[in-house]
């Protein structure tokens, strides 16, 4: 899988920023610290050029307008706040996740567990779907889950949420591509959840062009590719706040591999299973466009599709 | 005569890989698989890598292992020679 350009690489924020957040949560009233954070924000957001300039340009086709500076404030804030939410859970604080229209096959998968390949966004409360297969109530349902993320310089989060569930969840590291292979090969073999993230194209060596916010773009589509690879069905959901302890589940329905059926008409219909999940993703972002964490280079639409070269042709 | 593994191999990355048009004959089993000469990516290397396991018993584990084996058409030969289970070789 392709390296990201490095103008697309996501901004960590200082080492010692998770910490303090955290630490300030607990010693912190809420009615102080709610506001202190919000200044934060806004200082995070004036000294973050490149990061406001792509929040502005996923917002004008999500608003349908040109934003102000109270949305990209609005849209920083929002993550933010959801980044505080993960740290609280960290902190022991409880978070409960409900089922959204729709997420009956998410809901059965939880209950009854099995290995599936689970396709996430970066919406909102998504990151909470982790704890919620990580939780000990599960423990005995669901094997381990490996996550594929990139691994950036403050991974205080990353490293807080292993402990947590300790041997449950694994993370599988995006930044080295050699080696992503076969972790996912040895992650598949040993049985459990893979969860990729489906909205980000830096990573993907596969991607296709689906109709999203008025116009075609890109997402990767790998996700059905390992589905064809190693035999297993694919879930997409996403999460986004009802209130600061509970978020909605939103989940497609399973895609399954059907035993001897091409590799075309199966990517063919996972192609239909993800556009039929981007639908509900662009409908709850009209409603929340700030709940899509689009502070890098977003997928843009596509002008023309160039046809891929065909492989082999050098041979 | 041409070597009957090599003939199987070029058979099956044809068909694993869909590569539609393409026959055994037109396959340069000294081309690089990966980057150039098929121009192969991570993802096709991936689903080669579980075919060759699942075919002839073997287990590429790391990616040194994989830049050896897949270098080209000859190389993945040599090192399925030395690490396959007899029988699958005869399959």
């Amino acid at each position: 899988m392709p390296q990201a350009d490095d103008t697309c690489r996501r901004n960590p924020g200082p080492n010692w920023g998770y910490r303090f957040l955290r630490t300030a949560d607990i010693i912190t009233p809420e009615f102080i610290y709610k506001p202190f954070r919000a200044i934060g924000t806004l200082i995070a957001m004036v000294f973050m050029p490149g990061e406001r300039r792509h929040s502005r340009e996923y917002l004008s086709f999500a608003l349908g307008r040109r934003p102000s500076w109270r949305d990209v404030f609005r849209h920083f804030f929002a993550f933010e706040e959801s980044l505080m939410t993960k740290l609280r859970v960290l902190n022991g604080r409880p978070h409960k996740t409900i089922y959204g229209p729709g997420a009956d096959d998410f809901r059965h998968w939880m209950e009854t567990g099995g290995d599936i390949l689970l396709g996430t966004f970066h919406v909102g409360n998504s990151d909470m779907q982790g704890f919620q297969i990580g939780d000990e109530n599960y423990a005995g349902i669901h094997k381990k889950t490996y996550i594929v993320r990139e691994r950036v310089g403050n991974s205080h989060d990353t490293e807080k949420f292993a402990q947590k569930y300790g041997g449950r969840i694994a993370f599988i590291w995006v930044n080295d591509p050699q080696e992503l292979i076969y972790a996912l090969k040895d992650a598949a073999s040993a049985g459990g959840t893979i969860a990729l993230q489906c909205d980000r194209c830096e990573y993907s060596a596969r991607t296709a062009e689906f109709d999203f916010l008025g116009a075609k773009r890109r997402f990767p589509i790998t996700i059905y590719i390992l589905a064809a690879i190693f035999k297993r069905p694919v879930i997409l959901a996403f999460g986004t706040p009802q209130s600061p302890d509970v978020a909605v589940l939103h989940a497609s329905p399973r895609f399954e591999v059907i035993p001897g059926e091409t590799r075309a008409a199966t990517l063919a219909r996972g192609h239909q299973h993800f556009q039929e999940f981007l639908r509900r993703l662009e409908k709850n972002l009209r409603e929340n466009p700030c709940l899509w964490f689009n502070f890098i280079p977003w997928n843009s639409p596509s002008p023309i599709s160039p046809a891929p070269p065909p492989r082999g042709a050098a041979a | 005569m041409a070597d009957p593994l090599i003939q199987r191999l070029k058979q099956l990355i044809i068909t694993t890989l869909n590569l539609e048009g393409m026959t055994p004959e037109e396959l340069d089993e000294n081309a690089p698989l990966i980057g150039s000469g098929l121009a192969l990516d991570s993802i096709d290397a991936l689903e080669l890598v579980v075919k060759l396991e699942k075919e002839f018993g073997i287990k590429i584990s790391s990616s040194e292992e994989s830049r050896a084996a897949l270098a080209s058409i000859t190389s993945l030969a040599e090192f399925i020679q030395n690490r396959a289970d007899p029988s699958k070789l005869s399959a």
